[in-house]
């Protein structure tokens, strides 16, 4: 496609093959858990289901009941900032807070007390009080969820390093998509190339070239937009704070937001909420999504409401309304007052990495093209080290990528287990889902280390992940979630439907568990080599 | 017979490609606050840098690994890394109370 010289092509090669190689089984780890993440509404759904379905939307009525009834509960300092959205367990979260310092943080934390609501009734379901971090570990309904999403946006370490881990991360998968683009000679013809009947490596790399080129488009924004949100919070709000604002992150958001109005702390009585959605709706055509409301029971309250993306758009409209008198005051973007580059470039962010801009069709989309990334990944990394198989000094690789291919879907198949045994056996759910994962990291470390033969380490592995996966859904009724047959009965077909995903999912661990070695070749010549090194050895 | 200095090369080309190249886009982007326009909203000069980061990275790192005159290469990475943290030095130095006001522009008076 794009002609290069020998000279230039082998250096994109190499770039290519070292930036995944480098990086490779962490990358792997990012886009498998943010393959499970494009679901984390479904999950949350399933492993909380409230009594009837929940809306992805806020409800049309009851919510100025809701928010003054919850007002007059919470302290005053706390009306500093509110906001209401629905979670990825289908509960209406509220969180009364004030931006606080916290003794031994650089930065101001968030403060106050947060709500979980029945959707349908708005009743409070939870009640969470304390600093924004000790709230998030007492959430339960989204905990398995939540888990998902923080392994793969931080790989649960600490910030800023788990962020900007995953930034370099991005980066790398950028590298290897920009390079994958360049240094393919006939980029066509590679989109349909697969020789079945040849040499087994010769499939493999025909099969991971198929698998890449397709996916190229979708890495490179993927890439793109995820090392976007990892480096935004972690560095470059920072950075950029420090040169525009003298270090204060807060002020610098709330001028690209929007510069804030001139306050007045009058006491005043708050308008109807109920009114202001609903005068939101009829403006967008669609649902509400997420409000905010700053300054709540006083003259400056201002009201600011997304809503969602309606049909053939990327992204929903923002309105802004006076929350002492309930007037609309204007149609907004995200950031700043009027439209913008930045603007538009950073709307795009969100709906092009989480791909939830058209239902689960998108999702949907979004969840192929990222398990195929993953594919690509692992594949890779096997022909690398494959290729390499006489090298001793690439066997630890060719070990790890086993160790780390194979184990890693076990240790999170082992999270929902651990997740749904917490309740009847009494144990704190947050530690249980994390002494599962360990668990299964622990189980798959055992095994990659006495088993020399990697296919039989692949099967091993993928026959624990398809036992722990089907024995998933039994484990959720025990812990008294609804059978199929109650939850058909209240319309919860998305519990249903993960029962069946994570059943089907389990029963191909196992088919491939059982399968000839030969269907894998790739993994057997690593197998074969490998265990050639440990005779030799 | 490779020359004797093939293995420093590659260590230079790599300390450039990797952490310079970091440090150089990481300036890069806080310094555009300074000198890119603010635009109708007055926020694109702090927004874009962020948005764009990783093309920045992604560009320098290509034109840093790529460019067969390694001393160019490293010219550039400091000339970038210099002129940047140059301007944002001056700018926080000169104007400490103003920092906290908003945009570089408003602070340094006029855009470099």
């Amino acid at each position: 496609m794009i002609a290069l010289s020998q000279t230039r092509t082998k250096e994109l090669l190499a770039i290519h093959g070292w930036s995944a190689v480098g990086l490779g089984l962490l990358l792997y780890a990012v886009i498998l858990t943010g393959v499970v993440s494009v679901f984390a509404s479904e999950i949350g759904t399933w492993s909380a289901p409230l009594p009837a379905p929940a809306s992805a939307a806020l409800p049309e009525r009851g919510l100025d009941a809701a928010l003054k009834r919850l007002a007059a509960e919470v302290p005053a300092e706390f009306h500093e900032d509110t906001f209401f959205f629905p979670d990825t367990a289908g509960r209406i979260r509220s969180f009364f807070h004030k931006h606080d310092q916290r003794a031994g943080e650089a930065q101001p934390m968030d403060r106050g007390v947060e709500f979980d609501l029945d959707p349908a009734t708005l009743a409070v379901l939870d009640r969470r009080e304390g600093w924004s971090d000790e709230i998030r570990a007492r959430n339960l309904p989204s905990a398995l969820a939540d888990f998902f999403v923080e392994l793969h946006v931080s790989l649960h370490l600490p910030d800023p390093w788990g962020l900007l881990l995953t930034g370099v991360l991005g980066l790398a998968m950028l590298l290897a998509a920009v390079t994958g683009f360049l240094v393919h000679r006939h980029l066509i013809r590679e989109l349909f190339t697969l020789r079945r009947h040849r040499e087994p490596l010769l499939v493999q790399r025909d099969a991971h070239v198929i698998a890449g080129t397709w996916n190229l488009p979708f890495a490179f924004v993927l890439a793109f937009t995820g090392s976007f949100f990892s480096f935004a919070g972690s560095f470059g709000i920072p950075a950029i704070a420090m040169v525009a604002f003298g270090g204060d992150q807060q002020k610098m958001i709330e001028t690209v937001v929007g510069t804030p109005a001139k306050e007045d702390a009058t006491p005043a009585p708050f308008a109807d909420f109920d009114a202001m959605l609903a005068d939101a709706r009829h403006r967008a055509g669609g649902d509400a999504g997420f409000v905010s409301i700053d300054h709540y029971g006083r003259a400056d309250a201002l009201v600011t409401v997304s809503m969602f993306a309606p049909d053939g758009k990327l992204n929903g409209a923002t309105y802004t309304y006076n929350g002492a008198t309930g007037a609309f005051i204007q149609q907004k973007p995200t950031f700043g007052l009027v439209p913008s580059l930045g603007n538009d470039l950073f709307s795009l962010m969100a709906p092009l990495h989480f791909g939830n801009f058209a239902g689960l069709w998108s999702k949907a989309v979004w969840f192929a093209l990222g398990f195929a990334g993953a594919y690509v990944t692992l594949t890779g990394l096997l022909l690398w080290t494959t290729r390499r198989a006489a090298e001793p000094a690439w066997q630890p690789l060719a070990r790890a990528t086993g160790w780390v291919g194979y184990g890693l879907p076990l240790a999170l198949a082992a999270v929902p287990v651990a997740r749904f045994l917490a309740p009847p056996l009494g144990l704190d759910l947050h530690a249980a889902q994390n002494t599962g994962f360990i668990a299964g990291v622990a189980v798959a470390t055992l095994l990659a280390w006495r088993l020399r033969d990697a296919d039989r380490l692949r099967r091993s592995l993928l026959g624990i992940t398809g036992v722990l996966m089907v024995l998933t859904p039994m484990l959720r009724g025990w812990s008294g979630g609804p059978g199929w047959i109650t939850a058909a009965g209240q319309g919860l077909i998305t519990v249903i439907a993960v029962d069946i995903a994570v059943l089907l999912a389990g029963l191909l661990c196992l088919r491939s568990a059982t399968r000839p070695p030969a269907a894998t070749p790739a993994a057997e010549a690593v197998a074969t080599t490998t265990a050639e090194g440990a005779q030799t050895a | 017979m490779r020359p004797p200095l093939h293995i420093p090369r590659a260590w230079l080309r790599g300390i450039l490609a990797g952490p310079v190249c970091f440090i150089a886009a990481a300036l890069v982007m806080a310094g555009g606050a300074l000198w890119l326009p603010e635009g109708p909203a007055k926020i694109d000069n702090m927004v874009l840098p962020i948005v764009l980061f990783p093309v920045i990275w992604a560009a320098l790192f290509f034109y840093l690994m790529l460019d067969h005159r390694l001393g160019r290469a490293w010219l550039v990475a400091l000339l970038l890394v210099a002129g940047h943290a140059g301007m944002i030095a001056r700018h926080l130095l000169a104007t400490p109370a103003a920092a906290g006001q908003g945009s570089g522009h408003d602070a340094t008076g006029a855009a470099p």
